[in-house]
């Protein structure tokens, strides 16, 4: 690997994320070929920059503030067309001044949009999603929120899906 | 952060080497954005078996010390200022043993 994932970050945040990366063991990937040319996927998004449009529920910073531990680990569906204007980011470990300057910086919709109309891939999803990324305990994640976001993808006819780690 | 995602065991990876908050370029950018994802997907097309890693050959514009500077008006998270005051508590990070 010639990237140095830890570039950006100060030093004591390399050790700790370091040390966090040796301890995960992958496990059996899985791997679902995929079924058709890109140019004809219905292709979605999955960020975890904890993106929440204005008229739904915010993800729960107060609660990591109490326990600190502790991370929200529900999600949110962000539809086609929303903009930096219609939404907040709520995630205590990046700086979300990025992605409310310009959403596709975390959630390239519009970026997506325009592969389309350039026949890279076939069509954007209707529906994108947002999960907050720090969580230290990924139960309820791995067991509610992942096949939540993966049943409405699968409702939507979604062949692809890009996820971006923020 | 290429190192822990593909640790997470993702199908296929595409590593950039870019700052966090930014994963897809500089805001008001499209062409470099456009041009990250279009990479991005090119990767799903390309592999053939689970653990597929690619690096992509984008540069950040700034250093890393620039990158950083940027984001020096944010508070530290909740977690690191903890451990800043009760370092004792890290062990308990490195083995996953999380506190109820």
């Amino acid at each position: 690997m010639a990237i140095d994932s830890y570039k950006y970050v100060d030093f004591a945040t390399r050790q700790i994320m370091k040390a966090w990366a040796a301890r995960q063991e992958p496990g059996v990937i899985p791997f679902t070929p995929l079924a058709k040319p890109l140019r004809e996927c219905t292709v979605a998004l999955l960020s975890t920059a904890g993106i929440a449009r204005n008229d739904d529920v915010p993800f729960d910073q107060e609660g990591e503030r109490r326990d600190p531990w502790w991370g929200d680990p529900t999600f949110r569906k962000i539809p086609l067309g929303t903009t930096e204007k219609d939404i907040r980011i709520y995630h205590l470990h990046i700086d979300p001044k990025f992605g409310e300057t310009d959403l596709d910086v975390v959630l390239p919709m519009r970026r997506l949009a325009e592969l389309a109309s350039q026949g890279v891939v076939g069509r954007p999803a209707r529906m994108h999603y947002s999960t907050m990324g720090y969580i230290l305990e990924p139960t309820e994640l791995v067991e509610k929120t992942a096949p939540a976001i993966a049943a409405s993808m699968r409702d939507e006819s979604v062949d692809a899906v890009v996820l971006v780690p923020v | 952060m290429p190192d822990l995602t593909r640790r997470v065991g993702v199908p296929r990876l595409a590593g950039i080497s870019y700052p966090l908050s930014r994963p897809l370029g500089r805001p008001h950018d499209p062409d470099g954005q456009r041009a990250v994802l279009r990479a991005t997907l090119e990767v799903l097309e390309q592999a053939t078996r689970p653990d597929h890693y690619v690096e992509l050959p984008f540069v950040w514009p700034e250093t890393a010390a620039q990158a950083r500077n940027a984001s020096k008006d944010e508070p530290p998270s909740p977690i690191a200022a903890l451990l800043l005051k009760e370092p004792w508590l890290i062990p308990k990070l490195y083995s996953g043993h999380i506190p109820a």
